[in-house]
């Protein structure tokens, strides 16, 4: 992508190339620098939650789709593959994100190959899980939309259609795909 | 209401955990040390994706992307108005908001393509980051299915969010 895109300038704006690199570079410096505040305190008290076993509590209200979805994985990754659910459902992605990153280091076994299991976790990850969608609700509102709230129940089903459509199509590759390590 | 939640679940969890005795500064500080050291693990692929979008969108290619694409969504039932959202979206949350704004501005927010680009912004995801910085602490390399039928999931629930926006 990145190879075709600077192709394309090379015969439209070559001046630009190097310049939208940086812009792209900065921009990523100053959401790592706002990502490093968030992770700051909520890997801190994540940290707090785990040491007091407070985690497994939660795991355990969630556990009963979690782990028949996620067979053969250890309480520890369990734990974190909830948290990170219910995080996601709660809209949080920056609080999420460092759990997912947490659940996929538990459930890797050292392969190169991604795992059933870790395939499935990104899946349902990337297929949104969010019960209300906050931010557009109130760029909506902030346009002075009639009823900005007329989106939420489309939004949350097509959602919903996304998430069970991603997770029949990994039931069916774990079906016929072996695992490959 | 929704202001005191987070205050009153940070004091659940400390309290709780000084009942339990544990050391609460020792690992709080441990818990900044290892955010400190997950951005840096995860910045390199943050900064990567940034690049590539910057790019994709400077040099045009997007725009030629939209062309190519616009008759195919179409043809699902996605206006073609909403194409480059549909491309931009699995790459970068604020960029498809600054489009989805756009669209607000250009077709008005209650209009049938605003509410569909709504429901694609919101029920969506940022597939390709999400994939590089989860993968970003392990060695895996091979995501085999992954990106695919996470693409393909969410081009259907959109396909179905703009076939309700039609009825509802």
């Amino acid at each position: 992508m990145t190879t075709s895109s600077i192709a394309l300038m090379i015969y439209k704006s070559p001046e630009l190339v190097l310049s939208s690199m940086i812009n792209g570079a900065s921009s990523a410096v100053t959401l790592a620098i706002r990502l490093l505040a968030i992770y700051s305190v909520w890997i801190a008290v994540m940290r707090i939650i785990e040491k007091s076993g407070l985690d497994k509590k939660v795991a355990k209200v969630l556990s009963p789709i979690v782990k028949r979805l996620f067979k053969g994985e250890s309480d520890e990754a369990l734990s974190s593959i909830s948290m990170n659910f219910s995080a996601n459902m709660l809209g949080i992605g920056s609080v999420a994100t460092p759990l997912g990153i947490q659940a996929i280091e538990r459930m890797d076994k050292g392969s190169l190959y991604a795992s059933h299991n870790i395939i499935l976790f990104v899946v349902i990850n990337c297929t949104s899980l969010e019960l209300l969608p906050s931010t557009i609700l109130g760029m909506r509102a902030s346009m002075g939309s009639v009823n900005p709230a007329d989106i939420i129940l489309p939004t949350l089903l097509s959602s919903l259609i996304s998430t069970i459509c991603g997770i029949c199509l990994c039931m069916l590759f774990r079906k016929f795909g072996k695992e490959k390590v | 209401m929704a202001n005191y939640i987070i205050p009153v679940l940070f004091i659940t969890i400390f309290v709780y955990a000084l009942l339990k005795k544990i050391p609460l500064y020792t690992c709080f500080t441990d818990g900044i040390k290892s955010a400190l050291r997950l951005v840096a693990d995860i910045f390199p692929f943050i900064a990567a994706i940034f690049i590539a979008v910057e790019l994709l969108n400077i040099s045009g290619l997007s725009d030629l992307l939209t062309n190519l694409m616009s008759p195919v969504f179409g043809f699902l039932g996605i206006p073609k108005e909403l194409t480059k959202l549909m491309i931009l979206r699995p790459l970068s949350g604020n960029g498809s908001l600054a489009i989805l704004d756009e669209i607000y501005l250009m077709y008005g927010v209650d209009s049938y393509i605003a509410r569909c680009g709504s429901i694609i912004a919101g029920a969506a995801e940022t597939i390709f980051y999400i994939t590089a910085v989860y993968f970003s602490t392990t060695k895996i390399t091979k995501l085999r299915y992954a990106i695919p039928v996470s693409l393909i999931s969410t081009i259907i629930g959109a396909i179905v969010g703009c076939l309700l926006c039609r009825v509802l």
